[in-house]
C-alpha cells in the first residue's frame, strides 16, 4: 500500500542551555492516501513540530519520513511540490490583495502569469472571496484570512494537505465553513493531515486519528474504534466521547485539566 | 531566477505600499546634509578650500548622506514581519530556491537605493552640487551606492534571520552610525587626528565614501573608485554567502 504520509522513528531535538530538549521522541505514523487523518495532542505535545518536519520547514534529527512517496530529508523540493500547507498562524502578506497573493503563490509553483491569474480567480471563487479579492489582506476578517490561507495552500492541487489547527480562534460559523471546505477538498481525493485541539472537530472530520503526548504517539485508530476500546476497558454503560478518549490516552483528568485552566486564568 | 524576480516584484510592491517606511530614508539623509553644511559650510568655503575642488561643502557632504540613505536596511524589517506573521513559512514551503528567498529582497533593496540615490542627487543640485564626473560618474555613483545598499541590507537580513526579532534587527541597524562617523565624513582622511585616521582607515565605509566623493567633486581618482568597488564587491560576496548559508540552515 502507498502511504500518503509515512514516518518511522521521527525525532526532533533542540539544543538547550542545559543539554537538549526532545520535542518529538520517535514518532511512527502511517496515513492512508485519500483519508482525513487527525493528529491530536495537548499543548507542547509535539504536534506542530511533527507537522513542520513533515512539511520540510524543520530539519529531522532522527528517523525517516516520506510524504506522497517522496523522502522528506532527501528531496524536500519534491515534497514541497506535492503538499499544501496551512499553518497555525494564517501565513498571509497583509500588504497584498487576496488576488495578488494567490497569483504569486501560483507563480512560485511554476505557472505562467496568465495561468496564475486564472488559478487565482478560480480559487477566489472556490472560497467565496471574489468580491474581496482586490482588497488588501490586512482588512480581511479572521474567517476570510483562513479561507484565503486555505486557497493559497491549494493553488497547485496538492496530493497531501497539512492543516495545523485551521479553526483555532474562529467563530462557530467560520469554523463550519472551514469544515465544509476540508470535506470538499478531501472529496476530490486530497489526503488531509489535520492537527486540532478541538475533539469535536476531529470527531466530525477525521477517518482516523493519532494522539501524541510527550513527543510520542500514545493512541491511534478510528474515532469509533477508540471510543469502543475505552468503553470496553472501563466497562462503561455508554459510548464515551472523544474527549474521554483523549483524557484517558494522555493521562489527564478533567480535574487536572480544569486546574490547568484555572492556573492560566490566575 | 524566475522565482527571484517574482519575489523581487512583490518586495517592491510592498515598499510602494509602505511610503511611511520609505520617506524617512530620503528625508533623514537630506536633513543631515542640510545640517552639516549649515554647521561647517562657512569653515570650508569652496573658493579657498583645496579639497572641495571649487565646489561648495555640500558636494563634500553628499556621499555621507547617500551612504546613510542606503543604510536603512528596511528589507530586513519587512523580512521580520514575514517571519513573525507566518508568510515566510508559506514561501519556505514552496518548491523554490532558498537563495531566491534572500536574494529577492536584496535586489529590491538595490532598486530602492537607485531611486533614492537619484532623488538625493537631484535634490542636492539645488544646493549647488554638481556631479563633476558627468553622466558616467553619476551612473557609477548609482552603482556604488546601490551595491552598498545590498551589502548593508544583507547584514541586516542576517540579524533578522538569526534573531527573528524586529527589535533586535532595528538595533542592529544602528551599527551604521558609528561606521559613518568613523570615516572622513567632515574632512579628508589626511586632516584627521592620527587615532581617527587609523580608525577610518580600518573602516570599509571610508573607501566607499572616498570613491563616491571623488566622483562627485571631480578630479576623478580612479584608484579610489576602483578600491571602493573592490571593497563593496568583497563585502557583497561575503554577505551573499552568509545569507545563503543562513537560509539553508534556517530551522
Amino acid at each position: 500500500m502507498t502511504w500518503a504520509v509515512e514516518a518511522t522513528g521521527l525525532r526532533k531535538t533542540y539544543p538547550s542551555g542545559d543539554g537538549a530538549v526532545e520535542a518529538v521522541r520517535g514518532v511512527d505514523l502511517q496515513v492512508r492516501t485519500g483519508e482525513v487523518f487527525g493528529f491530536l495532542g495537548p499543548n507542547g505535545a509535539g504536534k506542530s513540530t511533527t507537522v513542520r518536519m513533515l512539511t520540510t520547514l524543520l530539519t529531522i534529527t532522527g528517523g525517516t519520513a516520506s510524504v506522497a512517496g517522496v523522502d522528506v530529508a532527501k528531496d524536500p523540493d519534491g515534497v514541497r511540490r506535492k503538499i499544501g500547507v496551512a499553518l497555525q498562524e494564517a501565513g498571509l502578506d497583509p500588504r497584498q490583495t487576496g488576488r495578488e497573493l494567490l497569483t504569486l503563490q501560483a507563480r512560485l509553483f511554476g505557472n505562467t502569469t496568465a495561468e496564475a491569474k486564472d488559478i487565482a480567480q478560480a480559487q477566489l471563487e472556490l472560497v467565496d472571496l471574489v468580491e474581496a479579492g482586490d482588497r488588501r489582506v490586512k482588512g480581511y476578517s479572521g474567517g476570510m484570512k483562513r479561507r484565503l490561507d486555505l486557497a493559497s495552500a491549494l493553488v497547485h492541487e496538492p496530493e497531501v494537505l497539512f492543516l495545523d489547527e485551521p479553526t483555532t480562534g474562529l467563530d462557530p460559523a467560520s469554523r463550519l465553513t472551514i469544515w465544509d471546505e476540508v470535506r470538499r477538498i478531501n472529496g476530490h481525493g486530497t489526503t488531509v493531515f489535520l492537527t486540532t485541539q478541538y475533539l469535536e472537530e476531529a470527531d466530525q472530520l477525521c477517518d482516523r486519528l493519532a494522539i501524541i503526548d510527550g513527543g510520542r504517539i500514545v493512541l491511534e485508530g478510528t474515532p469509533a474504534e477508540l471510543k469502543a476500546d475505552l468503553r470496553q476497558r472501563k466497562g462503561l454503560q455508554a459510548d464515551p466521547t472523544l474527549d474521554d478518549v483523549f483524557l484517558d490516552a494522555t493521562g489527564r483528568t478533567r480535574t487536572k485539566v480544569a486546574g490547568e485552566v484555572a492556573e492560566v486564568q490566575a | 531566477m524566475k522565482d527571484t524576480l517574482v519575489l523581487t516584484q512583490r518586495a517592491l510592491r510592498e515598499a510602494l505600499r509602505t511610503p511611511e517606511a520609505v520617506i524617512p530614508t530620503l528625508f533623514i539623509p537630506l536633513f543631515f546634509l542640510v545640517v552639516n553644511v549649515g554647521q561647517a559650510g562657512k569653515i570650508f568655503p569652496g573658493s579657498s578650500t583645496a579639497f572641495l575642488h571649487g565646489q561648495g561643502y555640500a558636494g563634500f557632504q553628499l556621499p555621507s548622506s547617500l551612504l546613510l540613505g542606503a543604510s536603512f536596511g528596511s528589507a530586513a524589517m519587512f523580512l521580520v514581519e514575514d517571519i513573525e506573521g507566518g508568510y515566510f513559512d508559506r514561501l519556505r514551503a514552496a518548491p523554490i530556491s532558498r537563495t531566491a528567498l534572500v536574494l529577492s529582497r536584496l535586489l529590491a533593496e538595490s532598486v530602492k537605493a537607485l531611486v533614492l540615490t537619484s532623488a538625493m542627487v537631484a535634490i542636492s543640485l539645488l544646493f549647488g552640487v554638481r556631479i563633476a564626473s558627468g553622466i558616467g560618474g553619476f551612473l557609477l555613483i548609482l552603482l556604488l551606492n546601490g551595491s552598498w545598499a545590498v551589502v548593508y541590507a544583507g547584514f541586516m537580513q542576517l540579524i533578522a534571520l538569526r534573531t527573528r526579532s524586529g527589535a533586535a534587527t532595528q538595533s542592529g541597524g544602528l551599527v551604521f552610525f558609528p561606521l559613518l562617523f568613523l570615516t572622513p565624513s567632515f574632512v579628508p582622511r589626511d586632516m584627521l587626528t592620527r587615532p581617527m585616521e587609523i580608525a577610518a582607515s580600518c573602516n570599509p565605509v571610508t573607501y566607499i565614501m572616498e570613491g563616491l566623493r571623488t566622483l562627485v567633486l571631480g578630479d576623478v581618482d580612479w584608484g579610489s573608485v576602483g578600491l571602493a568597488f573592490a571593497v563593496v564587491g568583497a563585502l557583497g560576496v561575503v554577505m551573499l554567502f552568509l545569507n545563503v548559508r543562513m537560509i539553508r540552515n534556517y530551522d
